[in-house]
């Protein structure tokens, strides 16, 4: 999980906006659309990034097809520590 | 002509590793100006050490300075090595790019 954070944040082209996506959803779980509108990102884009993130078991959703909410998983919660350093630098 | 043939793949390999590297490098850098973490930092170095090192076989092949010796041994060696690096920017790309 540590290092899937560091990969899929500093070293991919979308990394900037996972991070905001796990930013925003630590305010509260989120749509797809939601999350969209919040960070100003397309919602095709939200939902390749959402994949990634749920791939490596950093958020999950809930099971209804339609606005499906996504959470942050409770492995994540442990390894806040190592996203919050990750994202020490950035400017949100 | 065996020899030329052997130079003239690795340059096209050259070429398209270069092709593939700049959207790397510009992913990371940019990335680094956003996290300034030791991972990525790595990451650019990496890139530009490689972009470097390409560049440079194109220039020289097309400056028709003998970088590498004639010799169609070591030319088969420098084609092989391209091609690893090929494979491994290739597969970093997909990774970095998706």
């Amino acid at each position: 999980m540590e290092k899937a954070l560091w990969y899929l944040l500093t070293a991919t082209r979308g990394g900037a906006n996972r991070a905001r996506i796990i930013d925003a959803l630590t305010e509260r779980p989120q749509n797809a659309n939601e999350l969209a509108d919040e960070l100003d990102v397309g919602y095709k884009t939200i939902r390749h990034h959402m994949e990634q993130l749920e791939e490596h078991d950093i958020v999950e959703s809930g099971e209804e097809s339609y606005a499906k909410l996504y959470f942050l998983t409770d492995r994540f919660d442990k390894y806040r520590e190592t996203f919050e350093d990750i994202t020490e630098q950035m400017d949100t | 002509m065996a020899m030329g043939t052997l130079i003239t793949a690795a340059v096209v390999l050259a070429g398209l590793n270069t092709l593939l590297l700049l959207p790397l490098v510009g992913v990371w850098i940019r990335n680094y100006n956003t996290f300034g973490t030791g991972l990525v930092g790595g990451l650019v170095l990496f890139a530009v050490a490689m972009l470097a090192e390409n560049a440079m076989a194109i220039y020289f092949f097309f400056s028709m300075a003998s970088f590498y010796s004639g010799d169609p041994g070591v030319q088969k060696v420098v084609l092989i090595l391209r091609g690893l690096q090929f494979v491994a920017i290739a597969a970093l790309s997909y990774t970095t790019l998706r």
